[in-house]
């Protein structure tokens, strides 16, 4: 029973749903207000959608109340914006206030309300697009063509009183392109544009917005054909300024070709070299020993009058080779002093040719277990000649070890096997000489530099002759220590005393062999200060046999009939010589000085040591 | 005594430096008793500044109170609130053209520079604030300084202004009080966002209000309502 009463209501209902559904009457939907304007700040329109229409004629009313009133007010105007909108007048609008309205939509089916909407005009405002705009090219003579647009602002807006306030922007294409080219025009009315496409068809538009607000639609465009003759003049200036350019540039690359060099140096000045006093590297670097030691201050490098003091007077041979080799080593020890020191076999500074096998002496090794170094090979190679042998072995023993301490460019010390074993005065060249001299730099320098130089030509000289060779290192020794002892500056290094303070020693010559060796003898001067007086020979001895006499006091000297040599001598004239075979060899030995050109160095037989002499072969 | 001298002369060296750089910012304005010619210039000057300033703050303000509402309280109907909320109702502002043309210069001048006084203490205490929050929102800080900052030099425009058009004005110091301090300082998040609600509406407001106020004045007073 129930049941069916119930499935009977429920039929009914769904009966009469029905019918009002085929009827299409219902009540109206919700509305809703979707947009509120203000072209000019002085009057609003809102638009609402309506909902769903019920089938019904539907009624729509807006009413609103403002902030601070409490007081409900229906729209004023429904026409004005069209339908669905509602108008509010010039004295319903209100700046700065808030605004609460609602849309009622009302049919016969009922009536259903909008949800309340919050509209403050301050912010709602958008104006209408601008008006009139106009465009045209304007082509002055003197001045670039542009385009000219003009446009007004849109009515009812107060611009004069400040109510309103307006800003503007265009826009423009050519007619095929695909972007717009924008630009913002303030708060002006017209606009110009340079740059355009001549030929070419463009569109223009404007819109405009309030200073706070939305930007107005696009006004409709405006078409404009530019004309082919739009002659854009930029290409003249550029020109010009290119040809400026180029020419300027080429002043330039002129200017630098010319004084390219001196622009150089004086943007970059050339780094100054070392420069050492009185030395000139340039000299030194072509070798050439004569300028090189002018330009040290080598005065007068053929030794002069000064020099003559160190030269020794004559020649003892003597033929006790240990006695002499004794006092050698005597003369040695205290002269130097330092000799034990310097024995040391420190025979690698720097003497790389000295180091050639060609100097080396196994002869000088052989009998001496020290290995030196510096023997003259040829010198050695004597068997049959014991003395010489002797003369060696003991040098040897003495040289051994001494290695030159300079030897700066020099591989001459092939030349001086003697020399070298003078630890004090070890010098392997004229370079090194020089170089010593470059050190103090001082004049007792200089002095010696020139004895040890012509001690050292006169070394090379000799190198061919083994038997020369006991007498040149004779006297290379007793220059050697005569430098030594005058001359305590040298090189800074103690090792490389170019010249102790030790006075030359004078050699005499003790005995000619056969062979024509020379078996040399220190001269014996224990109290002698004054090494540069030339003492006469008080004992016999033997000398080399004068041959001849040349054009100017020149003695010939012969040793060996088999080798003919010529010796120059100058012969003072102050002297007489007593004994032209004697004292004239000394003499004119000692006095041999300051006119080089006509020595000449004897080669084979006797040698005779004469560096001023030797001075001049070298030349 | 020399230690301590030092620093101490160091500072007024600097102090000294300072102010000199600073007085040169400071342009002298003339006085113009007699509304010379030479005045309206230096009076246009002044109040094309005060416009561009007054443009500027209601910038600022709009974007704050954007920023505000997208973050904090958009679609909850805070507006409704914010109804009768603005602590400077109760100054007699006109709302339209009309009204505005009504009132008279003097009367305009006085009312902005009112507003202007008004906003000082609100502005501090919205910058004090939202540097104490807990996560400053950046933006809104660093507008909210900027506008603080804007507010006072136009208020000294604006006072300047009024001292060359109105010389024989009195001070007048009167303005509405802010009493919203102890709402933005609220344990509750609803209501405290609803303060800081309120007064950032209130300020995008008042701060179009006193830019179109400027405007106006600026066609009346300089170009004499023909801008």
């Amino acid at each position: 029973m129930k049941e069916n009463v119930i499935s009977a209501t429920v039929f009914t209902l769904l009966l009469f749903l029905n019918t009002c559904l085929l009827n299409g009457q219902l009540p109206p939907g919700k509305p809703e207000i979707f947009k509120c304007r203000s072209p000019n700040k002085e009057t609003f329109t809102c638009w609402w959608r309506p909902g769903t229409d019920g089938g019904l004629p539907t009624n729509y009313s807006l009413t609103y109340h403002r902030e601070g009133e409490t007081l409900m007010h229906e729209c004023p105007d429904y026409i004005t914006g069209g339908p669905n909108s509602c108008h509010f007048g010039k004295q319903y609008t209100s700046m700065w206030r808030t605004y609460v309205m609602m849309v009622n939509a009302t049919n016969q089916m009922g009536s259903s309300f909008s949800d309340e909407l919050y509209v403050d005009v301050t912010y709602i405002v958008q104006p209408d697009p601008p008006l009139e705009l106009t465009v045209e090219v304007k082509q002055p003579e003197d001045r670039k063509p542009y385009l000219w647009m003009k446009w007004s602002p849109p009515t009812l807006i107060d611009l004069k009183t400040g109510w309103f306030t307006l800003l503007y922007e265009i826009r423009l294409k050519p007619e095929k392109a695909a972007e717009w080219e924008t630009h913002f025009a303030g708060q002006q009315t017209e606009f110009k544009i340079l740059s355009l496409h001549p030929g070419q068809k463009y569109l223009v538009q404007v819109r405009c917005k309030p200073d706070h607000g939305y930007w107005s639609a696009w006004s409709p465009a405006t078409f404009i054909q530019i004309p082919s003759d739009f002659i854009m003049n930029d290409t003249t200036v550029w020109i010009s300024v290119a040809v400026l350019s180029a020419v300027i540039c080429l002043i330039i690359v002129w200017a630098v070709a010319l004084k390219g060099y001196s622009m150089v140096t004086c943007i970059f000045p050339p780094v100054p070299g070392p420069k050492i006093k009185g030395f000139d590297a340039h000299l030194l670097e072509k070798g050439k020993s004569e300028e090189l030691l002018s330009a040290l201050g080598c005065q007068d490098f053929p030794p002069t009058s000064d020099y003559e003091d160190l030269l020794v007077e004559y020649l003892e041979v003597d033929d006790s080779e240990d006695q002499h080799l004794m006092s050698v080593h005597s003369k040695e020890h205290p002269s130097q002093g330092m000799k034990p020191t310097y024995l040391d076999p420190d025979t690698d500074s720097g003497r790389g040719s000295c180091d050639s096998p060609s100097l080396l002496s196994e002869k000088c090794e052989e009998p001496q277990a020290n290995p030196s170094t510096f023997y003259d090979p040829e010198v050695i190679e004597k068997p049959e000649n014991p003395e010489t042998t002797h003369t060696w072995d003991p040098q040897c023993i003495s040289m051994e070890g001494k290695i030159p301490y300079f030897h700066a460019g020099g591989s001459k010390c092939s030349t001086w096997p003697l020399i070298q074993h003078n630890p004090r005065s070890s010098y392997h060249n004229i370079t090194d000489v020089c170089e010593l001299a470059v050190g103090p730099a001082d004049a007792p320098a200089t002095l010696l530099d020139e004895a040890g130089k012509d001690a050292l030509k006169s070394s090379q000289t000799i190198k061919s002759r083994e038997e020369g060779k006991a007498a040149q290192q004779r006297e290379v020794d007793s220059f050697h220590s005569k430098t030594d002892q005058d001359t305590p500056w040298l090189l800074p290094q103690e090792k490389t005393p170019f010249g102790s303070a030790k006075p030359l020693d004078y050699v005499e010559i003790h005995k000619v062999n056969k062979d024509g060796a020379l078996s040399l003898l220190p001269k014996q001067r224990e109290n002698s200060g004054q090494p540069e007086k030339p003492r006469a020979p008080e004992n016999s001895k033997e000398y080399a046999k004068v041959s001849g006499v040349m054009d100017n006091n020149i003695l010939v000297l012969v040793p060996d009939p088999h080798a003919k040599n010529v010796a120059c001598f100058e012969e003072s004239a102050k002297e007489a010589p007593p004994s032209l075979e004697q004292n004239q060899a000394e003499k004119d030995l000692a006095n041999c000085t300051a006119t080089p050109s006509k020595c000449r160095i004897q080669l084979g037989g006797l040698d005779y040591l004469d560096p001023a002499c030797f001075t001049h072969s070298f030349h | 005594m020399n230690i301590k001298g030092s620093p101490w002369k160091g500072s007024l060296l600097l102090l000294l430096v300072s102010n000199l750089l600073l007085c040169q910012n400071v342009a002298p304005l003339p006085i113009c008793p007699g509304g010379a010619a030479r005045c309206q210039v230096t009076l246009r000057d002044l109040f094309d500044r005060a416009v561009v300033l007054s443009h500027y703050i209601h910038n600022l303000s709009s974007e704050m109170f954007s920023e505000f509402d997208k973050r904090y309280t958009h679609g909850r109907g805070f507006i409704t609130r914010a109804i009768n909320s603005c602590h400077t109702s109760s100054l007699p502002t006109p709302e339209d053209k009309e009204q505005a043309q009504q009132i008279n210069q003097k009367d305009f001048l006085s009312l902005i520079v009112s507003i202007l006084r008004s906003w000082n203490e609100p502005l501090y205490h919205l910058v004090t604030e939202v540097r104490g929050m807990e996560e400053a929102p950046e933006a809104i800080l660093s507008k909210a300084v900027e506008i603080e900052e804007q507010t006072k030099r136009l208020l000294e425009g604006m006072e300047l202004i009024v001292s060359q058009v109105h010389p024989e004005t009195k001070e007048n110091e009167i303005y509405p009080v802010w009493t919203g301090l102890p709402s933005l300082q609220m344990a509750d998040e609803e209501s405290r966002l609803s303060a800081y609600y309120n007064l950032l509406h209130c300020l995008r407001r008042d701060s179009h209000k006193i830019d179109n106020y400027l405007k106006l004045l600026k066609c009346r007073i300089i170009h004499n309502n023909n801008c």
